[in-house]
């Protein structure tokens, strides 16, 4: 195995059960898999089915009721609260689908936050942070506020600042479920580019299947199980070609039940993918 | 975080919603200058009451005189008996705890002559060693009384200005230069025996105090040995009948004085002169009730202060309460970002710290403007407040003073309200789930 093809997160035999009064919720059910250094792996399901909780425990934000979570060979379930903190510091981006930057900031500011808690110097960290805004197109809007800005700028502030810190790994739940379709491609793009660029693993939640066309690596989720793990293999990365999946590719073949969401999924094969877009 | 962004991310907070900060700070504000100007008034009287008490001197002195006077518990006078005041008794009042000094003493009506001029005055005979325990002041020429000489006569300094021609028909006071002019001693009481020579003695060894406006100005000291020699010789040019009653005057003392090593000892050591069955007399004992009811005031108003910063303190934590209900995705957010938990907890101490510092300050220059306005103006309400108690001296009275540690502690005492009351909610702050949190609309 190559560096690149490392796993950088290995998720093994994790549980999450909620306890709702009596009842208890099974929200993630004996979930298994990998995701190797660079990839783009899109979490795929329905609401509901368990995926969001699965990057939060990913993400380190909700705790495990078993099994493991490794990220760049550290169990994440292990550390402490400032441990876990300190690691989403320096090592995770986050993407949110209501964007979540702070309203009485501005987009500067925002941006420059995550550095605060990396006590980065006021004066680098503006650099970076105003580099980072100019790279996604925000330019002319450095000193405006969320609530003066459109969803799609905001957004883009919001995957700003998740790259800011050059972290290792993205995690993005539902980045553009607020978004229109338009608007939608164009930070799903941004997105793409940026981790192309900087070679960086991005986790993707999403029940938007042509979201998935995106990914290099499909995990399909229903009721809180892995359904299927579908690896897209692209032409231009050769490394990615050699690498053999077996499971993504056996599971592919009985994957039924994606057809009640949306038909597309049948697109989606070995080959290149073909946007969606409206 | 650094603590500059801490600064800067805490000053942003507390400036977004200006108008609730500010509340929160009067609060504060209301608080810590209701502390400050009870305290200083407090601190006024007490101080007034001390100056007062000073004045008339002799605060730690207490005196035991041959006719004890016996009150009840009330302070009613009950009577007086005689009681026997001898170096036995001046012994055991020495062995008493706090007694600093105790010095038998006697006074005697004398005639002081400087050629045709005459001053009346009494002379006080008191043990030599113990005149610096009693605090007697410096002297303008002469010496005190030593081993080798006890035979200094040391004037008050008004006694020289207190001379007249007895021949004269208009009392015209004349000033005696005691350095330089002739003078001469002579005791009243009993008349000499015509057969012998008149007892006159010519004074050569004299001292003069500085000015106290005390107690000591108007009186004439001596050592109490020499005074006993010199009241010997005078009472042999006595006549017989009158001699015996002469020499009976100086077998017992008149009266005892001691000092006492603070004025809070006063009370106690005059208890235990009480158990050795005498009765003794001192300033303090006057004015104890009175400070009783003086620090029971500073007391009441004590209360009143703190209870004021009280409902600061509430009002500071129900800021921050509020704060965090309001913040409570800023907090989830600021958790996902990587922020230490530490830091967010900082971030809120530092607010509410923040809130008790500006309000302690504005506090303190309100109430260094009170104060001021109190001195100036409050003569009325404060002069009919005061004036029962004790006499004063209106025109230069200060009623509100406040000492270098009132500030200081009433901006500690703010910080600390205010730190106290964010710690709760801060505590809270962290314990806040970051999923939740970020799912509350904020």
């Amino acid at each position: 195995m190559k560096d690149n093809a490392e796993n950088i997160i290995e998720v093994k035999s994790v549980k999450k059960i909620y306890r709702m009064g009596k009842e208890r919720i099974c929200a993630v059910d004996d979930v298994s898999f990998t995701i190797k250094r660079g990839e783009f792996c899109c979490l795929y399901g329905v609401s509901g089915s368990g995926k969001s909780t699965l990057l939060n425990l990913m993400a380190g934000i909700e705790k495990l009721s078993s099994g493991q979570i490794i990220i760049k060979g550290k169990n994440i379930h292990k550390m402490g609260e400032k441990g876990l903190a300190k690691f989403r510091q320096n090592n995770l981006g986050f993407v949110f689908q209501s964007y979540n930057l702070l309203n009485s900031m501005t987009a500067l500011e925002n941006v420059e936050l995550p550095l605060i808690f990396k006590h980065v110097r006021a004066k680098k960290r503006k650099k970076m942070a105003k580099d980072m805004l100019v790279k996604v197109g925000l330019g002319p809007r450095l000193k405006h506020r969320p609530k003066e800005m459109s969803g799609g700028q905001q957004q883009r502030v919001g995957i700003a600042r998740a790259f800011v810190s050059n972290p290792e790994i993205v995690f993005a739940d539902e980045p553009t479920g607020n978004l229109d379709s338009k608007t939608s491609k164009e930070v799903m793009d941004l997105i793409k580019e940026m981790a192309k660029v900087n070679h960086l693993t991005i986790v993707m939640v999403t029940h938007d299947i042509r979201l998935t066309q995106y990914a290099d690596k499909i995990i399909h989720i229903f009721d809180g199980k892995i359904e299927e793990i579908e690896v897209v293999k692209h032409d231009e990365p050769s490394e990615e070609q050699e690498t053999p999946e077996n499971n993504g590719n056996q599971d592919y073949l009985e994957s039924d039940e994606n057809g009640e969401n949306e038909g597309a999924e049948k697109d989606v094969g070995a080959g290149e993918l073909i946007p969606e877009v409206s | 975080m650094r603590i500059s962004d801490l600064f800067k991310m805490g000053i942003r907070n507390l400036s977004r919603r200006k108008a609730r900060t500010i509340l929160t700070v009067l609060g504060v504000v209301i608080g810590s200058l209701s502390i400050i100007i009870m305290r200083s008034i407090g601190y006024g009287m007490e101080n007034n009451f001390d100056t007062q008490i000073m004045q008339q001197g002799g605060l730690t002195t207490i005196t035991v005189n041959t006719y004890g006077e016996i009150y009840d518990d009330n302070g009613n006078w009950m009577g007086s008996k005689e009681q026997v005041l001898d170096d036995n008794l001046v012994e055991q009042i020495n062995q008493i705890d706090h007694v600093r000094a105790v010095s038998p003493m006697m006074r005697m009506d004398i005639t002081l002559l400087s050629g045709k001029y005459q001053g009346w005055g009494d002379i006080t005979a008191m043990d030599m060693d113990v005149f610096e325990a009693f605090d007697f002041p410096a002297l303008t020429f002469g010496e005190y009384p030593t081993e080798e000489d006890n035979s200094t006569i040391i004037f008050g300094s008004n006694v020289p200005y207190e001379f007249y021609d007895p021949t004269s028909r208009f009392y015209t006071p004349k000033v005696i230069d005691v350095q330089k002019d002739k003078l001469a001693l002579k005791f009243n009481r009993f008349q000499a025996d015509p057969k012998k020579r008149e007892f006159n003695l010519p004074l050569k060894n004299i001292a003069k105090m500085e000015q106290t406006n005390g107690e000591f100005d108007h009186q004439t000291y001596m050592d109490i040995e020499y005074f006993k020699k010199i009241y010997l010789k005078y009472c042999n040019t006595l006549a017989l009948s009158d001699r015996k009653e002469a020499v009976k005057q100086i077998q017992n003392y008149q009266s005892i004085k001691l000092n006492v090593d603070h004025i809070n000892n006063v009370i106690e050591v005059q208890d235990k002169i009480k158990e050795l069955g005498f009765q003794s007399y001192s300033q303090m004992q006057y004015l104890q009730p009175l400070k009783e009811a003086s620090n029971t005031l500073q007391m009441v108003l004590g209360a009143l202060g703190f209870i004021a910063m009280l409902v600061s303190a509430i009002s500071i934590a129900n800021t921050m309460v509020m704060s965090i209900y309001e913040r409570t995705k800023e907090i989830g957010i600021m958790k996902v970002l990587g922020c230490v938990i530490k830091d967010i907890r900082k971030l809120f101490l530092f607010e509410a710290g923040m809130i008790g510092l500006f309000g302690g300050f504005i506090g303190i220059s309100l109430g260094y403007l009170s104060s001021w306005l109190i001195n100036k103006f409050g003569q009325p309400l404060f002069g009919a407040l005061m004036s029962g108690n004790y006499m004063y001296d209106m025109t230069n009275t200060k009623f509100s003073i406040i000492p270098i540690y009132l500030p200081l502690a009433s901006l500690a005492i703010s910080i600390a309200v205010g730190l106290l009351s964010g710690y709760f909610p801060a505590r809270r702050a962290t314990k806040i789930s970051a999923i939740e949190a970020m799912k509350t609309e904020g």
